[in-house]
């Protein structure tokens, strides 16, 4: 009867890690799925820019913050997975170059809104939008 | 003219008290994935808080007893019981999601950590709940949650393609699983039916001393002020349908699920949806905080309610608190409200015919309604809607488990 908490609280530990790849095809899913969540992020801080004059600051702050935060989170979950092969060093290194591009973006955003709020809206949300087009595109390959 | 206000104040009531931290979840959660193609759950949930909020408000008008009340001397006091503990423990995980939702909304409005808000959120939700008419209470918040009708001029203002709209109403997005749609659908429903709602109304009807002349009154107050406030949460679908499914963003937190909001009706918009989402989750604070107290002090035969002074109420008083300060303590975990939200809602699902089937079965036992029982109609819909209930309660574990969560 004791070893019941005990197998039930290293469940709930291993559970609380990241999941592994088992091969090339799962490790490219979970790459997939990433890019897609990400893509999903920079789309809603390019549309928050590209009209954030008809938007409160305090409101853009709090959404781009928020998009920031995800995208670390998604690159820290994701580069938590070992890549199973060489050719999964490939995805792997493709796909983090595109989130760090794509956290970075974001937080420059974020200090020219703190600063003196967002010079070029029109040219950043176009630049959001190529980044998340490219997420996607590397998305449906993978998948 | 007195009773057409009486009248007219309830259902604007209603219909802007109808929307809380679920309903704009669930709705644009399901919008910016499956655009349309759910609304039908929405018909259907709002045709069944309409029939048992009906019955509920009924019960408590003709026999001068709220639901809960009736539920142990009716069922006996060990279903009673599991009854007690499904529904206090949906109600404080709903009273987590609420609270959260009234902090993150100011934290949009000032950019201030929604966590630093949390408290502030609790303890003036408590002294409301101490100090305010039931009455007042209940008013003021229904009528500022009717800000969020912005949504609905979001929605003209963006432009939408009605036609594509149309469209998605019987055709699911081709890339997303029957288990996801499943579960989606069972979320929103559990959304649109929750379980506090009925506990909250007829529990409201002993507040305010409804008697067999205010029937009239609380039946147009359910049937027009609920399916109003369903057309708010399709008008909150519709939004996030328009912006963010053409380019497969999907909502995770309040502020992206206002952004359409913003982008619809500007700045002013952004402003009124911000104070109409706190009003409503503001609202639906005091509601679940109060039906906690409710279905415990109902339970146990304690003093209940406002009615009386809070000292003739103490224990009532006592567990409305303490469900605040877990519930606040819950999400100062730093917890995502959101997903408090997502998850109240599937274990608010799976306990519906707990909630409900009392209430069908005591709105048909002459001993309590004396002629005021349920009619044929009340009955026939009232039986379709707990094999329904009853097959989304156990589905709804399962397909949370399958999806891992709808993901």
């Amino acid at each position: 009867m004791r070893r019941i908490p005990v197998c039930l609280s290293l469940t709930l530990l291993l559970s609380g890690c990241v999941s592994p790849a088992w091969d090339d095809h799962d490790y490219a899913l979970k790459a997939a799925a990433s890019a897609e969540a990400a893509a999903s992020g920079v789309e809603m801080a390019r549309l928050a820019v590209r009209d954030g004059d008809r938007l409160m600051s305090p409101y853009v702050k709090t959404l781009l913050t928020e998009v920031s935060e995800d995208l670390s989170g998604i690159a820290g979950q994701f580069g938590g997975v070992q890549p199973p092969s060489r050719a999964s060093d490939e995805v792997r290194e493709e796909l983090l170059e595109l989130l760090s591009q794509a956290e970075d973006d974001v937080d420059g955003l974020l200090i020219e809104l703190r600063r003196a709020g967002i010079a070029r809206p029109a040219q950043a949300a176009a630049r959001l939008e190529e980044i998340a087009g490219r997420l996607r595109a590397t998305g449906e390959r993978l998948r | 003219m007195k009773k057409v206000f009486a009248v007219t104040l309830g259902v604007l009531t209603a219909f802007g008290g109808f929307v809380d931290i679920g309903d704009l979840v669930a709705n644009a959660l399901v919008g910016s994935r499956f655009g349309m193609s759910l609304a039908w759950v929405v018909v259907v949930g709002v045709v069944g808080i309409c029939l048992f909020a009906e019955m509920s408000g009924r019960i408590a008008a003709v026999s001068g007893r709220p639901v809960f009340d009736l539920v142990r001397e009716r069922l006996g006091p060990r279903t009673g019981l599991v009854n007690l503990v499904a529904s206090f423990f949906i109600n404080v995980l709903t009273l987590a999601a609420e609270i959260g939702g009234a902090a993150l909304a100011l934290e949009l409005a000032t950019g201030v950590n929604y966590l630093l808000w949390v408290p502030g959120v609790a303890l003036v939700a408590w002294l409301v709940m101490w100090r305010v008419k039931f009455t007042t209470m209940e008013r003021v918040f229904g009528l500022a949650g009717l800000a969020l009708i912005v949504f609905a001029v979001a929605l003209w203002q963006l432009g939408p393609d009605w036609a594509e709209l149309g469209r998605q109403l019987t055709n699911p997005p081709p890339d997303e699983g029957a288990p996801t749609y499943w579960y989606y659908a069972i979320a929103l429903l559990g959304g649109a039916m929750t379980p506090y709602e009925v506990f909250f109304f007829s529990s409201g009807g002993v507040e305010e001393h409804w008697s067999r002349r205010d029937l009239a009154v609380e039946r147009a107050n359910v049937l027009v002020g609920f399916p109003l406030g369903g057309f708010l949460s399709l008008a909150i679908a519709g939004c996030a349908a328009t912006v963010f499914l053409p380019v497969q963003a999907q909502v995770d937190t309040l502020s992206q699920m206002l952004l359409p909001a913003g982008l619809g009706a500007g700045q002013i918009g952004l402003v009124l949806v911000i104070f109409g989402v706190f009003a409503a989750t503001f609202g639906a604070t005091l509601e679940t905080a109060l039906s906690s107290g409710y279905t415990i002090s109902q339970y146990f035969g304690w003093q209940w309610g406002k009615f009386v002074r809070p000292r003739q109420a103490a224990r009532f008083h006592a567990v409305v608190l303490a469900g605040v300060i877990v519930a606040t303590a819950l999400i100062l975990t730093t917890i995502d409200p959101i997903k408090v939200t997502e998850y109240s809602l599937v274990f608010s699902a799976a306990a519906l015919p707990l909630t409900y089937l009392p209430v069908l079965m005591i709105a048909n036992d002459p001993d309590y309604m004396g002629q005021k029982v349920n009619g044929r109609f009340s009955n026939a819909l009232g039986t379709v809607y707990m094999v329904l209930l009853v097959v989304v309660a156990a589905a709804a574990i399962p397909l949370m488990i399958a999806t891992k969560a709808g993901q």
